[in-house]
């Protein structure tokens, strides 16, 4: 290394580190982490309220796990139940900063743990929870407006490094930017699919159900929400801008709160779209509440003068590489090429948010090779309804399933079966076809990243387009 | 040490003092209150009142009359006048099952104490039973599983089938608790209804199927029985369940008739008050779940397990077929399907208002005409099984039966994908959840 080049560097990464370690209000991470820790709160108590930790982690059979996640299995009944009320009480101290950095490392272990318990509850926005609390983990976001703070004086501060809230952006902007991405298809631009059959079905909705039967609204919807989930990082970037974006953000998750069973989704993308604000909005908006002035922010150091903290550039290599991470996994599905909705390679953890209507009927077809005799093996044996729907359709987890198949088959019968399976599938309203070769014996192909050759090629056909029909009688 | 040299904060934006502000926390507030009533939101909702005036389309698949109009003259279908029509076609189903139901009761009672009056009995059961598997894939409402919307689970306490015990029925001939109050209505669904009655008045073998350590068998009660003592004891329990089958008949029936339970009220306006379907598409849903007997009964339990393709581990299992003592296995499947044709294609043979009609009015009419097409082939490969008995059909021609499993896999296949795509529905017994 040159020293020309070992004069320049450190030179950058003071730059950087002015930029990175710039103390800012602490306000508005505070909210973040109040609204974050109530969100994963609420998120704790609907499935204890509505029964769906027995539904999803204590009745199933069989559980489809992740890819290198075989070892993971579900506690007792007793034990799920109780890691929900626990995932309730430290959301809580998450949103209160009490003990916030154990809360914060809890929940992202126990949060993370349930999802990856079943492949068939993956949920784009649980997946974001995820990295949200993983961020918010490395960040001490507990220095002000807290219990720790007010408990432990030392800790308190007014201010936090500006990296806390970029970190966050980034994040927040990938959701919003791949979401918007993965609508540029031909499905979601060209047929309004699926929003002209979701939208067909809800038009008993009070008001405007008589025009959500109407094609041009579900092509009027298709092409607002690619242009809204591509633009809005910009928008709410640009102080000019932000209030009108932010407004356009409750819209837009207002609509799809109602219309579409989405959960927790648009609540959190509305709390995760804060971040875009400036460090004092919450002080601005409790000033502007009590109509009077705000209350002042901390004093702010013009710039930072002091050495740098130990191992900075490391951390920052390994931001970088996070960042780096988001912005390039989700393009992972290129590599395969195709139509990802059809394959599924690399449709996780990608951002593709409602993106298609896929149906599947599978029935295995599991062959003694001593005596040749077939027999047909219905998913339902391990799966119930709500694993089978989602399981139909997705090419890897019915491998893994003719996996199972088959290793129980070995242990009854002694031998190792030929395991194929008949999947016809419906994608947006597309004649039902064939999604995996029904030749293939499964049972012999191991699972894994490779392209998959055994699924076959994407229907040639257009999606169905729907006409308008009302609900009520005429 | 961090040079801290002291700025002023930045002045409070302007446009927090803004009408748009205010817009911004109006919207915070409606998030908020969407949030906090997300099930109200989702699925209480009104339709509009009959009168209103919004578009619809025209459209026919089905058979139709004379005039070609599958609505029966309204002109117009949308998925309301198909609760509608479904809501019709189900009222005169259990209708005509009720009546024939206390025709069974009555011949029954009648050959309890006139041997010579059983086959009476029997004929009056072959005619209750078509009409009842007609009425198998209608099994929504107060006949479906308690756990379903408006579910009474009255279906099982008419014909509890696959849930058969013959043995519990021998051990009740046995201790006579058939002579109990309200056994007819109130014992374990095995131990009545139409599959019990079969077996009562039409198996007149002296065997039983209990093992050899059972107490009937282990004390020689059943043995000590004399044939003609077994025979009039089948009788009188014949008649005591055929009783029962008339009253759960007429407790279904009275479930969905308006004037007493008038189900059919709250399966025709969905979203209303006093309504368990709090959305039209929840009743469609309902109706489609009932559907899909179509493959967990029909395809599978009765068609695939017989022929040895599911859950036997001989080469065939005869033995799991349906009605081993009436052997009407084969018009049972039947009835199966054109009940199943009454929902797709419309009551009546196809006529009237079906799915296919809502279907060719939404713009999937090759998937109506696939499906309508699909179930007369299946009905057709039905009526090619040389036998009315599976069990003999698969010992003679196992060929015709592997022919009518796949048609009625073709049928649950387009079912369980374009189907309930098109339509938006869920699967059966899905549980709601969170999408993204």
């Amino acid at each position: 290394m040159t020293e020309r080049a070992e004069a320049v560097r450190p030179g950058r990464l003071a730059r950087l580190a002015s930029l990175l370690l710039r103390p800012e209000d602490a306000a508005a991470l505070a909210a973040f982490r109040f609204c974050f820790g109530l969100l994963g709160c609420v998120s704790a108590i609907r499935f204890l309220v509505y029964g769906w930790v027995d539904e999803f982690f204590v009745k199933p059979r069989f559980f489809l796990s992740y890819w290198g996640f075989d070892w993971l299995a579900p506690l007792s009944a007793r034990g799920m139940h109780a890691l929900f009320v626990a995932l309730a009480v430290v959301s809580a101290c998450v949103a209160f900063g009490f003990l916030y950095r154990a809360a914060i490392v809890l929940f992202l272990l126990g949060f993370t743990y349930v999802q990856l318990l079943d492949v068939t509850n993956y949920l784009n926005h649980y997946y974001l929870v995820s990295l949200l609390a993983l961020l918010l983990s490395f960040m001490p976001l507990h220095r002000a407006y807290s219990v720790d703070a007010w408990l432990f004086p030392k800790l308190r501060s007014a201010t936090l490094p500006a990296w806390c809230t970029y970190l966050l952006r980034v994040q927040v902007g990938a959701v919003y930017f791949f979401a918007g991405l993965a609508k540029v298809n031909s499905d979601w631009l060209l047929h309004a699919q699926p929003l002209n059959i979701w939208l067909s079905s809800r038009t008993y909705l009070p008001i405007i159900g008589p025009l959500l039967g109407e094609r041009w609204v579900a092509f009027a919807m298709s092409w607002a929400g690619c242009l809204f989930d591509l633009t809005v990082v910009a928008f709410l970037l640009m102080p000019r801008t932000r209030v009108a974006a932010y407004a356009v953000v409750l819209f837009f998750h207002a609509v799809t709160k109602l219309l579409f069973p989405i959960g927790m989704f648009p609540a959190i993308m509305v709390v995760a779209a804060l971040v875009f604000f400036s460090p004092s909005w919450p002080r601005n908006l409790i000033g502007f509440l009590r109509r009077r002035a705000p209350a002042p922010a901390p004093a702010l150091p013009a710039r930072v003068a002091a050495p740098l903290p130990p191992l900075f550039g490391a951390r920052v290599a390994i931001a970088a590489c996070y960042c780096a991470f988001q912005l390039l996994w989700p393009l992972r599905t290129h590599l395969y090429g195709g139509n990802v909705l059809w394959h599924e390679q690399g449709i996780r953890f990608s951002w593709r948010v409602m993106l298609r209507e896929k149906n599947g009927s599978v029935t295995y077809l599991v062959t003694d090779p001593r005596t040749g005799r077939t027999q047909e093996v219905p998913p339902r044996k391990y799966l119930n309804g709500r694993q089978e729907r989602d399981f139909s359709t997705q090419p890897d987890l019915i491998l893994r399933l003719a996996h199972q198949i088959a290793r129980d088959f070995e242990a009854r019968e002694g031998v190792r079966p030929v395991v194929r399976a008949h999947a016809p599938v419906s994608l947006n309203g597309r004649p039902a076809e064939l999604l995996l070769d029904p030749t293939v014996d499964l049972a012999s192909i191991s699972d894994g990243l490779a392209k998959a050759t055994w699924i076959r090629p994407v229907p040639t056909a257009p999606p169905i387009h729907l006409e308008s029909l009302a609900w009520h009688r005429p | 040490m961090q040079n801290h040299s002291q700025v002023s904060a930045p002045p409070p934006r302007r446009w927090l003092q803004g009408s748009v502000a205010r817009a911004l926390l109006g919207g915070i507030f409606a998030i908020g209150l969407v949030a906090g009533c997300e099930r109200i939101a989702f699925y209480s909702t009104g339709r509009p009142p009959p009168d209103s005036n919004a578009s619809s389309t025209t459209a026919s698949s089905s058979t139709g009359d004379s005039s070609g109009d599958p609505t029966g003259g309204m002109g117009t279908v949308t998925r309301a006048t198909l609760l509608d029509a479904i809501a019709t076609c189900n009222l005169e189903l259990l209708d005509t099952f009720q009546k024939a139901a206390q025709e069974l009761a009555t011949e029954a009672a009648e050959a309890k104490t006139d041997p010579a009056g059983r086959a009476e009995a029997q004929a009056a059961w072959i005619k209750a039973i078509d009409i009842w598997q007609r009425a198998e894939p209608f099994q929504f409402g107060p006949g479906g599983p308690t756990n379903t919307p408006g579910g009474q689970g009255l279906r099982d306490t008419i014909y509890s089938w696959p849930l058969v015990s013959r043995c519990l029925v021998e051990q009740n001939i046995v201790s006579k608790s058939y002579e109990g109050p309200d056994f007819g209505t109130t014992a374990l669904i095995n131990m009545r209804g139409l599959a019990a009655a079969e077996y009562l008045l039409f198996y007149t073998g002296t065997d039983n199927a209990c093992t050899p350590a059972s107490g009937i068998n282990a004390t020689g009660s059943w043995a000590a029985l004399g044939a003609d003592e077994l025979a009039s004891r089948k009788a009188t329990y014949a008649s005591v369940v055929s009783t029962g089958i008339a009253a759960m008949a007429g407790k279904l029936l009275g479930a969905w008739r308006p004037g007493e339970g008038d189900f059919a009220a709250q399966f025709r306006n969905p979203g209303k008050s006093g309504s368990v379907y709090t959305t039209e598409q929840m009743a469609l849903n309902a109706v489609s779940d009932a559907m899909f007997h179509m493959e967990t009964h029909v395809k599978d339990q009765k068609l695939a397990r017989p022929l040895g393709i599911m859950d036997c581990s001989n080469a065939t299992c005869p033995e799991a077929v349906e009605s081993r003592f009436a052997r009407r296995s084969r018009p049972h499947v039947r009835n199966n399907l054109i009940g199943f044709r009454m929902l797709m294609s419309g009551c009546n043979d196809g006529e009237g208002v079906g799915f296919d009609d809502v279907l060719v009015a939404l713009g999937a009419t090759a998937l109506a005409e696939k499906m309508n097409a699909d179930v007369n082939a299946a009905i057709a490969a039905a009526d090619a099984v040389p036998s009315d008995d599976l069990a003999e059909a698969i010992a003679q021609d196992p060929e015709s039966v592997t022919k009518l499993h796949a048609a009625v896999k073709r049928i649950t296949d387009s079912l369980k994908t374009e189907f309930v795509t098109v339509l938006d529905l869920e699967l059966p017994q899905l549980l709601e959840g969170d999408n993204d």
